[in-house]
């Protein structure tokens, strides 16, 4: 008896925080989803409306393809610049180090400071950019008013951003390409533009995956640059998934219509990551 | 050894549990929280004290609504976490719905007295705008703000305008001949008006909403569940907002980070409230010459002008032990001697009828004669709808605004019809 109850009870811990923090949630919020919930009222069942109104919502479905268009724009702009400040730190070049802890530091720095600094920067009247852009002659951008530069503008802020963190795990990866395989190269008289093509980015293509990966995930879960930028507009241009749940529990608390998109979000996340699994496993 | 531990621990275990369980002890005073403005709170401060001198055995006790991001969330919070007090009397009219319907709100008319008060207090247009939908009254009205035109006179002088634009087409045309390049960089730096291009749902309480008031003649937004704006009112609103930004004759950028740009001549109007006066007459420039007129109409418009009056009003919660007595608290506190003192206090307009006539305040307008301008808009003002979806309805609204008026991206039968699209799926069961 005893030897049956102590490995429960030693899997117990884990088990609470499991059922308190996870499943119960979990479970909790598909329940919401067939309810209307403002948290001040008695749950009230709902029935499938919430779902109705999820496929009839337009400004949801406005905010997954925003989330997609920044997905498109960011990854490969991460992926290019990322790479190419790699392979450019991974020459034997002066302040090397320096350079190496410069492009990393706004990994570390809070997020809502980044983006903050960024909208002084992005400012449509005194902001640095459009003050650098009249001086050379150019007209005012509205970086953040205009709806088809906004998610654009919180793309490249982004890639900002994360660019010291995918610049270590490509400097990571380059380490790992053989000398010789170059030296190789250089007796056929190859160039450093074929080195790079044929050797080097076959070789780190395991890296270049994480990285899409990592992006990936990264790139779903936008909030707090468009929160504390643009609040979603100009437009809902800038209205990620994310943030528009968040806006429908913690500003309408409308509990049981969040935790349906969320629900809904999750799914499709799961499919992405689904697809994103057989590629690896296809390579 | 091991047992009497044991036994002293429980017997610690329970001592602690049982002094930290919650016995709710009977309170024979009642709380009562008024918003955290400074003149507000004096106001609270004087009335609560007058009637604690007159009842030493039933007092009030005062407070300012504690400090959080906005008086809405804290008063959520307090519901949510059973911390209401009794009587909170900064309540926006939009959101007493949703308590109502939350169950955590006494209904008024069902305690003595009340409709005779109601009835003295308001007329019966009012008192039908605060009926819930379920019959009952779940709220005081105590105060207004009517949102009205001010314009700076010399300006519109200097423009060959005796009188101030009533019409779309008369303010098109001052906004055509004030719109300038002061600097001559190019770019337009004066403008006829301002209202904020953010797309934060209450900010259309005080360009839309007011102007689609005086458009439609005071109509509703939603009612039985349904989005009903979508009418010939809301669309010239809209195609009278859309060229303001089109023309540039409203700014674009944000101003509102500016030193007040009303008082430094580059914009000649705002629709705003009796805030107002204070504030410009404290610092306002030598000869500056401002005064108040109604909203803008269409140019066909017949009958009065209507406007948002911003309502404010007071409720009692169920938490309450002895609603009687809050409510004969509050008939004292807005009786006519203590709306005079309020006035005083805080120039803001008590929510009674014949507020410009009734004799106990003409020597108060006699010496704010600006003031006056807005005690007699008073009948003419309305608060919201009574929904509980009220907020949601405004953001679509705004946004729909947004790609209509601000960037021209939709017409406004477009951007119309699209909002009442999304409004009406808010009410789908």
């Amino acid at each position: 008896m005893r030897k049956k109850i102590i490995p429960y009870l030693l899997v117990s811990p884990y088990l609470i925080y499991f059922l308190v923090f996870m499943a119960f949630p979990v479970g909790f919020s598909f329940f919401l989803t067939f309810t209307n919930w403002n948290i001040i009222s008695p749950i009230e069942y709902a029935g499938l409306s919430n779902y109705k109104r999820l496929v009839n919502d337009a400004v949801f479905w406005k905010s997954l393809l925003n989330t997609f268009i920044f997905l498109i724009i960011h990854i490969p702009l991460q992926i290019i610049v990322s790479l190419f400040l790699a392979e450019l730190l991974n020459q034997k070049i002066r302040l090397r180090g320096f350079f190496r802890a410069a492009f990393f530091l706004p990994v570390i720095v809070s997020g809502v400071v980044v983006t903050i600094i960024w909208q002084q920067l992005y400012g449509f009247d005194s902001g640095l950019l459009n003050r650098l852009l009249i001086k050379i002659g150019f007209s005012k951008v509205g970086w953040l008013t205009d709806p088809n530069l906004a998610m654009p503008s919180i793309a490249i802020m982004a890639t900002w951003k994360n660019v010291g963190l995918y610049i270590v795990l490509f400097l990571v990866g380059l380490q790992t390409v053989p000398p010789q395989f170059y030296e190789a190269a250089e007796l056929e008289g190859a160039t450093h533009m074929q080195k790079f093509f044929k050797i080097t980015l076959p070789i780190i293509n395991p890296t270049i995956f994480m990285v899409v990966v990592l992006s990936t995930i990264g790139g779903f879960s936008l909030f707090i640059e468009p929160y504390v930028m643009t609040g979603g507009g100009p437009m809902n241009s800038t209205m990620s998934a994310v943030l528009y749940i968040y806006k429908q529990g913690f500003f309408y608390y409308h509990m049981g219509y969040a935790a349906t998109l969320g629900l809904f979000f999750a799914l499709l996340i799961l499919a992405v990551v689904i697809i994103q699994k057989k590629f690896v496993e296809r390579d | 050894m091991k047992s009497i531990r044991l036994i002293s621990f429980i017997f610690s275990f329970m001592i602690l549990v049982s002094c930290s369980s919650k016995v709710e002890k009977r309170r024979d005073e009642i709380i009562y929280w008024s918003s955290n403005n400074t003149e507000e709170i004096e106001f609270a401060k004087y009335v609560v004290n007058k009637w604690n001198q007159i009842n030493k055995n039933q007092k009030v006790k005062f407070q300012p609504v504690p400090e959080g991001q906005s008086s809405e969330e804290v008063i959520l919070a307090a519901v949510v976490g059973k911390t209401t007090p009794d009587i909170y009397s900064n309540m926006w009219e939009g959101d007493v719905e949703s308590y109502a319907r939350a169950g955590v709100l006494v209904a008024l008319d069902t305690l003595e007295g009340f409709m005779n008060f109601l009835y003295e207090r308001c007329d019966s247009s009012v008192i039908k705008e605060v009926t819930s939908p379920d019959g009952h009254i779940y709220q005081i009205p105590w105060k207004i703000n009517p949102v009205m035109m001010i314009y700076n006179v010399n300006e519109f002088r200097n423009l060959g305008f005796l009188e101030p634009p009533k019409t779309y087409s008369e303010f098109l045309e001052a906004a055509k001949k004030f719109q300038r390049d002061v600097n001559g960089d190019g770019y337009v730096d004066r403008w006829i008006g301002y209202a904020e291009v953010v797309v934060t749902w209450w900010q259309r309480l005080f360009d839309f909403y007011p102007l689609y008031l005086a458009a439609s003649n005071g109509a509703p937004l939603v009612k039985n569940n349904k989005a009903v704006f979508n009418n010939e009112a809301a669309k010239k609103v809209f195609d009278f907002l859309r060229k303001l930004y089109k023309n540039n004759y409203f700014p674009k950028e944000r101003l509102s980070v500016r030193q007040d740009v009303f008082l430094d001549g580059i914009i000649a109007t705002r629709f705003t409230g009796p805030w107002e006066i204070p504030h410009t007459e404290k610092f306002k420039p030598e000869g500056f010459n401002y005064n108040f007129t109604n909203m803008l109409v269409p140019d066909n418009h017949e009958g009065p002008v209507y406007t948002y009056g911003d309502p404010k009003n007071i409720v009692i919660f169920k938490k309450c032990p002895n609603p009687n007595l809050a409510l004969r608290f509050l008939m004292f506190a807005l009786d006519e001697e203590n709306d005079l003192k309020f006035l005083e206090i805080t120039n803001q307009l008590p929510h009674r009828k014949n507020l410009d006539t009734n004799p106990k305040y003409l020597s108060y307008f006699s010496r704010n004669p600006k003031m006056k301008i807005f005690a007699s808009e008073v009948k003419y003002v309305k608060g919201t709808d009574q929904s509980p979806q009220l907020r949601e309805v405004f953001d679509l609204i705004s946004q729909e605004y947004e790609a209509c008026v601000i960037y021209g991206k939709k017409t406004p039968e477009e951007a119309l019809n699209d909002a009442e699209k999304a409004v009406n799926l808010l009410f789908i069961k």
